[in-house]
């Protein structure tokens, strides 16, 4: 039996400071085994939850890259047809000693399509992602990483998946998985993901962390850093998202100036060092200008 | 619980959170599995399992706010005699309230005792906020009543702008539609604008990509053939074909910003600039008597910045007179030289002269350099001849005039261009393919009863129809 807190502590303890909205949310889809849907904008750590939740549960991770014209071959499953073709090489003495008994054509075609199901088995099947994690021995979580890249149909496809936990082979029948894996979704907002796919996974809106919980982050992921070094760059960071920048800086990129600032052995935060390091959180010509500014004007 | 789940649900749905009744189950499931310890865990707990897009976040939490508010939580440890001494003295006050404005009036009657037998305090609020809307001459009885109309007018949306309005035209813009110089688009107009090409760009793209898979059909590709059926021991299975390149449809665009439609003006930029990136070459210019280009300026300003620039007068001047002759020849001079691969030319512009010379040779010049070349207007074609109006003289010039009054009417134009636009550099199977799927759009089965009845008598004037040249 777990509880909310205890999924807030495990995930600290995995490196991953989560608020109290997230640990409900992974605490239910646990407990009820449903998908959870996460929104957000990039860098907030919605991909590094599944990571962090993976490690933690000791689920092995299965990860699914969506990308435009993703379909079920790249997805669910698809057939070894390589294979199959060596194998009636291979086993071509057989099938003719096997065929040779049969009287006419006819039958020698009824004998070999008693044993089609030979060729369409599970010995052929390569197991895509989906399946895999379906299929796989050990409870997985399954990562569905950037859903809103794929098509509508991928998205059509992935109901039964989602909401039944089964795969429909027309050759071998509906295949169920062995244990219901954690199923994780992510989206970035670039398109509307159905209302049909909404419904069936709990939804999950992640944004950027308060002051506290980044400083947590920081301090979490960079030790090294002192308190106050931290506070302050995660103060001016909360600043710079207030300028309606082109890619305001997110969480990632906190991190990652956090640990230039730790390489570079930063004590303070002075117009300088931000002028010297803005390449990391800002992204765009316009965007670097406006940071300088921010900078002269707040730490000057 | 499970009762105030589903009345809770009902609350969303009312203010327009489209919850399925699997999603309430869930939400039960959901409080049953969770501790709930105070009312931040449950809200949390219903948020998760209730709402499925951002954007309701603030509606759900309003209405849970509102709907939750009625049920006080009340410490148990708490002097609950007191509490309702509070609570009765509370209602007393409101009471009061309504009590002298019953003396005033010297009647007594029925409501007002009902409301004594099971009042609550929504209630009281709603009676309280109706003394505000109609202070005098009301009693009992009609307070009723009027309780009655104002909820149904809640709960009707806000009734549509007339479309009949000359000139200025102004555009249906969510609820805001002012006409005055130096308004930008609001967040909640832009929401209107990004919906209505949402649902453009759903409607074009399943044509698009049927069209795109035909697009395929050209010489064999050798090269990827092999590769695909390598699996295959080199049986070509799956044929590849190389693709044909083709270029995006170019598009110019020259805009009024005088006032008289300015608002069209603006709301025909924003459009062609979400589609740029995704379906169109644009270039666009905007016009009064001077004529600018702002392609750049739109690719790398914010729409809201660019607009109150225009507005500013900074690009052209907007107190002068518009003269569409002038117009012409600038663009001649300046543009029309270098204008490739033969765009389809829109105009948008009540075609208003100020008695200036018409120019209208040049709109042949362009017209020989351009795919296609259509004029959006928002006057009626009964005044297309009377006064300054030289519609007449430029339309004759153009492959299409549309008139056009709102923004659905000019994204369907601007959709309609598109799918012409595409189906004119489409394959032979595919232009077939789209002129049956337009066939089977624009045919309706009554019309085919109406149009016996019909025959003979007049056409019949439709204020919302575009008429066609």
């Amino acid at each position: 039996m777990i509880t909310q807190q205890a999924v807030m502590d495990f995930l600290r303890a995995g490196g991953y400071i989560a608020d109290n909205a997230i640990a409900t949310a992974v605490f239910l889809a646990i407990r009820m085994e449903k998908p959870i849907l996460i929104e957000g904008p990039p860098g907030v750590g919605k991909t590094g939850l599944a990571k962090a939740l993976a490690a933690a549960l000791d689920f092995p991770l299965v990860r699914l890259q969506c990308y435009e014209g993703i379909d079920e071959g790249k997805a669910l499953y698809d057939w070894e047809y390589g294979k199959q073709l060596l194998y009636t090489q291979l086993l071509r003495t057989q099938l003719d000693n096997y065929l040779s008994v049969s009287a006419d054509l006819r039958e020698a075609v009824e004998r070999l399509s008693s044993e089609e199901s030979l060729f369409f088995s599970k010995n052929f099947l390569v197991q895509r992602p989906i399946l895999r994690s379906f299929l796989s021995e050990k409870r997985s979580l399954l990562l569905i990483d950037e859903i809103d890249r794929a098509d509508d149909e991928f998205e059509a496809l992935l109901l039964e998946c989602l909401s039944d936990f089964q795969v429909s082979i027309p050759e071998l029948g509906v295949i169920e998985a062995r244990r219901k894996p954690l199923v994780i979704l992510t989206s970035n907002g670039t398109r509307m993901i159905s209302d049909a796919l909404r419904r069936r996974c709990l939804y999950l809106y992640i944004g950027y962390p308060e002051l506290e919980r980044e400083v947590a982050i920081v301090r979490t992921r960079f030790p090294d850093l002192c308190e106050e070094l931290a506070r302050q760059m995660v103060e001016f960071l909360r600043q710079a998202r207030e300028l309606n920048l082109r890619k305001p800086p997110s969480v990632s990129e906190t991190l990652d100036w956090a640990q230039v600032l730790s390489i570079l052995k930063a004590t303070e935060l002075t117009p300088e060092v931000v002028v010297s390091t803005v390449g990391v959180i800002a992204k765009h010509q316009t965007d670097l200008q406006k940071v300088t500014e921010l900078a002269a004007r707040e730490l000057g | 619980m499970e009762r105030i789940v589903t009345r809770f649900v009902a609350a969303l749905r009312e203010n327009g959170i489209r919850v399925s009744p699997g999603e309430s189950l869930d939400a039960v499931q959901a409080l049953a599995l969770a501790r709930m310890d105070g009312r931040k865990a449950s809200r949390l707990l219903l948020r998760l399992t209730l709402v499925k897009n951002v954007n309701d976040i603030p509606t759900f939490n309003a209405v849970f706010n509102h709907f939750f508010s009625r049920f006080q939580f009340v410490e148990p440890e708490a002097d609950l005699p007191a509490l309702l001494d509070t609570a009765i003295s509370d209602m007393e006050g409101e009471f009061n309230d309504l009590n002298e404005r019953k003396d005033d009036d010297h009647d007594a009657s029925g409501p007002l005792l009902k409301l004594d037998s099971e009042i609550r305090p929504e209630d009281l609020a709603e009676l309280k906020s109706l003394a505000e809307i109609d202070p005098d001459d009301s009693d009992g009885n009609e307070i009723v009543v009027q309780m009655k109309g104002y909820r149904g007018k809640a709960k009707t949306p806000p009734r549509p702008t007339r479309r009949y309005t000359q000139n200025p035209l102004t555009i249906e813009l969510g609820k805001s539609n002012s006409d005055a110089r130096g308004v930008t688009f609001s967040p909640e107009e832009q929401a209107v604008m990004q919906e209505v090409v949402s649902k453009m760009m759903l409607r074009l793209r399943k044509d698009m990509r049927r069209m795109k898979n035909n697009q395929n059909r050209g010489k064999l590709h050798v090269i990827k053939t092999i590769q695909k059926n390598y699996r295959h021991d080199m049986v070509p299975f799956q044929v590849a074909l190389r693709r044909k390149r083709r270029e995006k449809p170019r598009l110019v665009v020259l805009c009024d910003v005088s006032f008289s439609v300015s608002h069209a003006s603006r709301f025909m930029l924003l459009l062609l600039h979400t589609l740029h990136n995704q379906l169109l070459d644009v270039r666009s210019f905007i016009y009064n008597r001077d004529l600018a280009e702002i392609t750049e300026m739109l690719a790398n300003m914010p729409v809201n910045d660019l607009m109150e620039t225009i507005d500013r007068g900074d690009i052209v001047d907007l107190d002068e007179n518009s003269s569409f002759g002038q117009v012409f020849l600038k663009f001649k001079k300046k543009y029309l030289e270098n204008l490739r691969g033969r765009p389809a030319f829109i105009i948008l512009g009540d075609a208003r002269n100020n008695y200036d010379e018409a120019n209208d040779w040049v709109l042949d010049e362009i017209r020989e350099k351009s795919r296609y070349m259509l004029w959006l207007t928002p006057e009626e074609r009964e005044t297309w001849s009377r006064g300054d109006c030289l519609m007449d003289i430029y339309g004759s010039y153009c492959d299409k005039v549309e008139v056009v009054k709102t923004v659905d009417d000019l994204s369907l134009v601007v959709e309609d261009l598109l799918r012409d636009i595409y189906a004119d550099q489409a394959h032979p199977i595919d232009r077939k393919l789209l002129r049956e799927a337009k066939a089977a759009e624009t045919y309706a089965p009554e019309d085919y009863y109406r149009r016996g009845a019909n025959a003979g008598s007049e056409p019949v004037f439709d204020p919302e129809g575009r008429s066609h040249w």
